[in-house]
C-alpha cells in the first residue's frame, strides 16, 4: 500500500514537474513560431531567455514586487529582439549571425551586470516567487487536480496563450498576413501590407513570451540568479518551434516532451542508479535528438525564412 | 476624356534611363497594348503607374485627377490592378485567402468566409473565370493561377486592368480561354493595359497600341489601322525574319542523342517517368510543354548535372548514364542552358575567362597547369568576331553586356569545341528580337551542318518554326512525338501540353 502510494506520488510530481518545465519552452517557443511564420529567424532566443531572466530577476530583487520582475523580464527579451530586428531589417544583416552575437552578448552582459552588482559573494541572493495557485473544485480533482490544477499563474498563462496564439495564427487575418509575409513578402508587400512593421510586431511578440520563458525561471522555478542560468533552454526552445511545426499547440506537446524528459533526468538522479549524474543531464538533449531524426523532412519552413525583404530599385 | 494619361513619364535607374519621356492615354474600356522589346520600358512605365517605382519626373491623371501613388495600395484603392509576370501568390495559401490578402472585410480581424467565398463565386460567374476557392494556389496551374490574379484584382474593384506578359506562360488553347474572358472586361466596361513582344496577340485583341523603344515612345496606333509589318518595323525597325522552309536534307538514320526509358525522382524537384526518344543526326528534335513540366530536370539529366534512377542515355552511340559532365563533353555534348547568369557564365569574370570556362585545362589554353593568355585573347577576338559579340572588350566583366550578347558568348563558348550534340533549353528566353533571331538561325546552321540538335523550348512559335519533330512534355512525361510540316496540327499540340496523350486527341 505504501509502494503504491509513493509510485502514485511519484508519478503525479513528475506530471506536474514535466510541465513546469515545459512552460520556459512552450513561451520562448510560441514567440519564436510567431517571429518565424513571419519570415524571421531568430537564434538569439537563448539571449533573449536569459536577457528575460537577468532581469526579471534583478528587478523583483531589488523591488521584492514579482509583478515588476515580470515586466522587466519583458522588456529584458524585448531588448535582445529588437535589437535583432534593427540589424536584420534596417540593416540587413544576416539573421542567423546576428542571433549568434546576440546569444553572446546576452551572455556576457548578464554575467557582467550581475557581476558588478552583487560582487563576489558566497551567498545566493534570492528574489520572490510566485505561489501555486490552487483553482477552487478542479484542484480536488484526484491526481488530475493536483498536476493541472495546482500550479503557478505562469502555466495557465502559457495555456492561455497557446490558445490565444493559435486564434491569432488560425483564425484571423492576421495569422494570413503573417504567413503570407513569410512565404511570399512581396505578393503581400504588392497588395499592401506593410512586411517591416508586422515582422516588428512579430518581433516584439517574440522578444515579450521570450523574456517572459526566461523571467519564469528565476520567478517561479529558482528564485535566484546565476551565470547562464538558461544553459541552452533557447536552443531547446528552438528545435521545440521545428518540432511543433510552427503550430501554437505543436509547440506546447513538443515542449512537455521535452520537459518530461528533464523532469525525469532530475528524479532519477536522485533515484540513486550508480552511475555518473552527466548522463542523466544528458537526456532532454538526447530525447530532443531523436525526436528531431523522426522529424526529418517534413518541417515545411516558411519559404523567406531567414531572408530579410527588400523591395528593390531594380 | 480618357480613364488614364501618363505624360512626359521619366525615370532614370544608375546608368539607364528606363523611361524618356513616355506618354500613354488609355481610355475607358479600351485594350491597350503596350508593346516591345524586352528592356524598352514598358514595365517600368506600368510599375511606376502601380506605385512600385516612383517617377523622376512627369504627370500621370488618373479620371481627371492627377495622382502619384506612394506603393500599390494607393494604386488599389484608386481602382487599378496589376498581374504581374511572375504571379504574387502565396502558394501556401488558399485561393480565397490569396484573392482577399491585405483587405480589412466585414468581421476584421476574423475571417468571414462564407461571405468571401459566395463574394468569389459571383466574380467567377460574371467573368468566367473559373477557379475553387478552396484550393490550394501551389495545386494550380499556371492558367489558373492567373485567373485568380486576375480575380484579385477584381475583388478590390479594379477598374483599369494591367497585365504584364499574360499569354507568356498559357497552352493556346488557355490564350483563347483568356481572350475571351479580356473581351468579358472589356464589355463590362474594364480597361485593360496589356504589356507585350507578341505582334500576333496584340492584333488579335487589342484596339489601341503604343510602341516604345528603348524608353522612349515610338507610336500609338489604332489596332484597326496598323499590321503586323508595321508594327514589327516600329518595334525593332525592321520586318520579322520568316525561317526558310526546313529543307528536308541530309537527315541521316544516324542517332545522336538517345534517351530510354529514362526516369528521374527526387523529393525538390519535377520527377521523370520513362521517357524515350531518339534525335537524328541532321534534325532539330523540339520538346515543347508548359513552363514547369519537366523540362528543366530533363536538361540537367542529359547534361549530367543530374543523375537518373533508371533508364540508359547515349551520346554519339556512346553509353553516357553514368558518365559525369566533363565526360559527356567529350562525348560530343554542348550545353546551352536557359540560367546564364547562374549557370552559364560567371558574371564577374571577363569575356576572355568566360570563353575558356570549359577548356581551360586543355591544349592549346593551358600547358603544364599554366594558361596562355596569349591563345585565350586570340580564340576569343576570334569568337568575338565569329558571333558578332558585342563587348567593350575581351577583359570586360561578362556582367555588363546585355542578355542577347552574354547568349553569343555562351553558344561560342559550346560550339567552339565541335560537338555532335547540341542540347538548347530555352535559349531565346528574355532574349531581344535581333538575339532571337540569331540564335534560332545557329541551330538551323548547325542541323544543317548535320550536327543532332534537342531545344527544350516553353515558346511554341519558336518549337514550331524551327523544329523537325516536336515532343510534347507534360508532368514528366512524353505526352507524344508528331512531325513538323505544313499539316501541323496547334489545337492538337495544345491539348497534348494541356495533357491530353496523342493518341486521345487524333480520336
Amino acid at each position: 500500500m505504501a509502494e503504491a502510494g509513493s509510485a502514485l506520488y511519484f508519478i503525479i510530481t513528475l506530471f506536474a514537474a514535466s510541465i513546469r518545465m515545459a512552460v520556459p519552452l512552450t513561451l520562448a517557443g510560441l514567440g519564436e513560431t510567431f517571429s518565424e511564420r513571419s519570415g524571421v529567424l531568430n537564434i538569439g532566443l537563448e539571449g533573449i531567455m536569459l536577457s528575460g531572466a537577468f532581469f526579471s530577476f534583478m528587478a523583483a530583487f531589488i523591488t521584492q514586487n514579482i509583478l515588476i520582475g515580470v515586466i522587466f523580464g519583458c522588456l529584458g527579451g524585448l531588448l535582445i529582439s529588437m535589437i535583432h530586428a534593427f540589424m536584420s531589417f534596417k540593416y540587413y544583416v544576416n539573421q542567423t549571425i546576428v542571433g549568434i552575437a546576440l546569444n553572446f552578448f546576452s551572455l556576457g552582459l548578464t554575467s557582467f551586470l550581475f557581476l558588478a552588482y552583487f560582487g563576489r559573494t558566497t551567498t545566493v541572493p534570492q528574489c520572490p516567487v510566485v505561489k501555486p495557485i490552487k483553482i477552487p473544485l478542479l484542484s480536488d480533482i484526484p491526481i488530475v487536480g493536483d498536476v493541472l490544477f495546482n500550479q503557478d499563474i505562469f502555466v495557465y498563462f502559457t495555456v492561455f496563450a497557446c490558445f490565444v496564439s493559435y486564434i491569432i495564427l488560425y483564425k484571423t487575418v492576421w495569422g494570413t498576413n503573417i504567413d503570407s509575409i513569410g512565404e511570399h513578402p512581396k505578393a503581400a508587400d504588392t497588395v499592401g501590407l506593410n512586411v517591416k512593421r508586422t515582422r516588428y510586431i512579430t518581433a516584439i511578440i517574440n522578444g515579450c513570451l521570450g523574456g517572459l520563458g526566461g523571467a519564469y525561471l528565476t520567478l517561479a522555478m529558482l528564485g535566484f540568479f546565476m551565470e547562464n542560468i538558461t544553459s541552452g533552454k533557447g536552443f531547446i526552445a528552438l528545435v521545440v518551434v521545428i518540432l511543433g511545426r510552427r503550430h501554437p499547440f505543436g509547440v506546447l506537446f513538443a515542449a512537455l516532451l521535452v520537459g518530461a524528459a528533464e523532469a525525469l533526468q532530475y528524479r532519477l538522479q536522485t533515484l540513486g542508479l550508480g552511475l555518473p549524474s552527466q548522463v542523466f543531464i544528458m537526456l532532454p538533449y538526447v530525447v530532443t535528438v531523436i525526436v528531431l531524426l523522426f522529424s526529418i523532412g517534413k518541417s515545411g519552413d516558411p519559404a523567406a525564412l531567414g531572408i530579410s525583404y527588400k523591395r528593390s530599385s531594380r | 476624356m480618357p480613364d488614364l494619361q501618363m505624360k512626359d513619364i521619366f525615370k532614370e535607374f544608375p546608368g539607364v534611363i528606363a523611361n524618356d519621356n513616355v506618354s500613354l492615354t488609355v481610355e475607358k474600356g479600351e485594350i491597350h497594348a503596350l508593346l516591345g522589346e524586352n528592356g524598352a520600358g514598358k514595365t517600368t512605365l506600368m510599375n511606376i503607374l502601380y506605385g512600385i517605382y516612383t517617377k523622376d519626373s512627369g504627370i500621370i491623371t488618373w479620371k481627371g485627377e492627377e495622382v502619384s501613388f506612394k506603393s500599390p495600395r494607393d494604386a488599389i484603392e484608386s481602382g487599378i490592378g496589376m498581374v504581374h509576370q511572375h504571379f504574387m501568390l502565396v502558394p501556401t495559401l488558399s485561393v480565397a485567402q490569396n484573392i482577399t490578402l491585405g483587405l480589412k472585410n466585414k468581421g476584421y480581424p476574423f475571417y468571414n468566409k462564407k461571405k468571401v467565398i459566395k463574394e468569389i463565386a459571383e466574380l467567377s460567374k460574371k467573368y468566367g473565370l473559373l477557379v475553387d476557392p478552396d484550393e490550394l494556389i501551389s495545386r494550380l496551374s499556371v492558367g489558373a493561377r492567373q485567373r485568380v490574379e486576375i480575380l484579385k484584382s477584381l475583388y478590390r474593384n479594379a477598374e483599369l486592368l494591367i497585365l504584364d506578359e499574360p499569354t507568356a506562360v498559357l497552352t493556346p488553347q488557355e490564350t483563347d480561354n483568356f481572350f475571351t474572358i479580356l473581351k468579358k472586361l472589356k464589355n463590362e466596361g474594364h480597361s485593360v493595359i496589356i504589356i507585350t513582344h507578341r505582334i500576333p496577340e496584340v492584333m488579335k485583341i487589342t484596339d489601341k497600341v503604343t510602341i516604345l523603344k528603348d524608353g522612349k515612345n515610338v507610336a500609338t496606333v489604332n489596332t484597326s489601322e496598323t499590321n503586323e509589318n508595321e508594327l514589327s518595323n516600329y518595334m525593332i525597325g525592321r520586318s520579322l525574319k520568316t525561317f526558310p522552309t526546313r529543307k528536308k536534307t541530309n537527315v541521316s538514320e544516324e542517332y545522336g542523342l538517345v534517351l530510354e526509358q529514362v526516369g528521374f525522382n527526387n523529393k525538390k524537384s519535377k520527377k521523370l517517368t520513362d521517357i524515350s526518344f531518339k534525335v537524328k543526326k541532321g534534325e532539330i528534335f523540339g520538346i515543347a510543354g508548359v513552363d514547369g513540366n519537366g523540362q528543366k530536370e530533363l536538361a540537367e539529366v542529359i547534361s549530367g548535372i543530374s543523375k537518373i534512377n533508371s533508364g540508359t542515355i547515349l551520346i554519339a552511340g556512346k553509353n553516357i548514364t553514368k558518365a559525369s559532365f566533363k565526360t559527356r563533353k567529350k562525348a560530343g555534348l554542348a550545353y546551352i542552358t536557359d540560367d546564364r547568369h547562374n549557370e552559364g557564365l560567371v558574371l564577374d569574370m571577363d569575356v576572355s575567362e568566360n570563353m575558356i570556362l570549359k577548356d581551360y585545362d586543355q591544349e592549346p589554353f593551358s600547358k603544364n597547369c599554366i594558361i596562355n593568355y596569349n591563345v585565350v585573347r586570340k580564340e576569343t577576338e576570334q569568337r568575338i568576331k565569329d558571333y558578332n559579340i558585342k563587348t567593350p572588350g575581351i577583359k570586360t566583366p561578362i556582367r555588363l553586356l546585355s542578355g542577347g550578347n552574354q547568349q553569343k558568348a555562351i553558344i561560342a563558348r559550346e560550339l567552339a569545341a565541335g560537338p555532335s550534340v547540341v542540347l538548347a533549353c530555352q535559349p531565346t528566353r528574355g532574349l531581344d528580337i535581333g538575339a532571337t533571331e540569331f540564335v534560332r538561325q545557329t541551330l538551323i546552321d548547325k542541323r544543317n551542318e548535320n550536327l543532332c540538335i534537342l531545344l527544350i523550348s516553353a515558346d511554341l512559335e519558336e518549337i514550331v518554326s524551327i523544329c523537325d519533330r516536336i515532343a510534347v512534355i507534360f508532368e514528366g512525361r512524353i505526352v507524344g512525338i508528331i512531325n513538323n510540316g505544313a499539316d501541323l496540327n496547334l489545337n492538337k499540340i495544345g491539348l497534348m501540353m494541356a495533357g491530353h496523350s496523342g493518341e486521345t486527341v487524333n480520336s
